[in-house]
């Protein structure tokens, strides 16, 4: 079976229901990758959340992807047209590092843990589980949906692969 | 962002002259003289920013400083491993392949390398537009191009969807990118001096 990887960008939300798609998050720092999936209806999302909060938008919003508060509905709304069953949904999350060292761990610049905490927070509010997350640190991270099984694979430079 | 066609000259004038006493600066302090390539000059949309060394999961070897004073922004040197690693034998006066990996000793060379430009570049910014900038303390870090350069561009995602990316190379035979990030108050700040000085 030939793969077909769907490489979802800054801000971008991609969805897919064929077995042969893989959703990717390549080099995911303080954003998050959100991946929802439907186990028995294999439909997978995934979404590149860059900020935690519309409200920090000045100009008209155009990615709901790129905000947490936005981009958890929109997820949820997009796996459901592809097939999905919302109360099947689950959510697994990666990212929210602090890449660069100079800003203080839990501060108000560190976007990474504040966008952790919206997407998290924002999955309770739509009463989406969440199954599991690898967040935070201070390293990149590449997210790998595989459509047809679920497979969540989250790699690493230099601090291996694992699946989540 | 718009600039008018002078107001790009005049943009590009400083970035050109920034760069030349990075140059001399670097040249100084080795004996082998390092140059910097003319720069390239793009307005490029925030979303496509870590595509710029060689796509987001490209492992790169970043040196980033903060600007800060009357500009905020960013300043980053992105390098292939194998790259940053010639520029720090270069920087050292050693062979080429005598270093092989990004130790403590490396990681200083290319923070100084940093410093150096990045302190010769903003003062040229700040001589000729009479606005106080100054950098923060480099920090040296080996992750996917994408990772390294989201943090940056998240900040900046707040204000705009537009930076100016300024690209250069270490003489000619090592690429290393040179992004210049300042974010859309100081755009318009910069400009604003830039107005003044024509």
């Amino acid at each position: 079976m030939s793969v077909e990887t769907i490489a979802v960008g800054l801000g971008e939300l991609k969805g897919g229901s064929r077995p042969e798609q893989v959703l990717v998050c390549y080099g995911l720092g303080s954003c998050i990758g959100l991946a929802l999936y439907d186990a028995i209806a294999h439909v997978g999302v995934m979404v590149h959340v860059v900020l935690p909060d519309s409200s920090l938008s000045r100009g008209q919003l155009l990615q709901p992807g790129k905000f947490g508060d936005t981009a958890v509905p929109a997820a949820i709304a997009e796996a459901v047209k592809l097939g999905a069953v919302r109360s099947r949904l689950v959510a697994r999350i990666a990212g929210g590092a602090r890449m660069l060292n100079v800003v203080g761990a839990g501060s108000k610049l560190d976007i990474g843990s504040r966008n952790c905490e919206a997407v998290k927070a924002h999955l309770a509010e739509h009463g989406i589980r969440l199954a599991a997350d690898d967040a935070g640190g201070t390293y990149g991270r590449t997210l790998q949906l595989f459509v047809g099984t679920g497979r969540l694979l989250v790699s690493t430079v230099g601090r291996g692969e694992r699946e989540l | 962002m718009n600039l008018t066609h002078r107001e790009l000259e005049a943009l590009y004038d400083i970035v050109q002259k920034g760069l030349n006493d990075s140059s001399r600066a670097l040249s100084s302090m080795t004996t082998g003289g390092i140059q910097l390539q003319e720069p390239h000059l793009q307005f490029l949309s925030l979303g496509v920013v870590p595509n710029v060394a060689g796509g987001p999961e490209q492992v790169v070897i970043g040196v980033y400083l903060g600007i800060e004073g009357d500009l905020h922004g960013h300043l980053m040197f992105l390098f292939t491993p194998q790259s940053g690693l010639r520029v720090v034998e270069m920087l050292m006066e050693m062979p080429p392949g005598s270093v092989t990996d990004l130790d403590d000793m490396a990681t200083s060379a290319l923070a100084e390398l940093g410093n150096i430009c990045g302190s010769s570049f903003l003062n040229a910014l700040s001589d000729r537009t009479g606005l106080t900038i100054t950098p923060t303390t480099p920090v040296v870090v080996v992750d996917m191009a994408g990772a390294i350069l989201q943090s940056v561009v998240t900040e900046l995602y707040l204000n705009g969807d537009e930076v100016l990316v300024v690209e250069t190379g270490f003489n000619g035979e090592i690429p290393g990118h040179y992004l210049l990030m300042p974010d859309q108050t100081s755009m318009a700040r910069l400009v604003a001096a830039l107005e003044e000085i024509e």
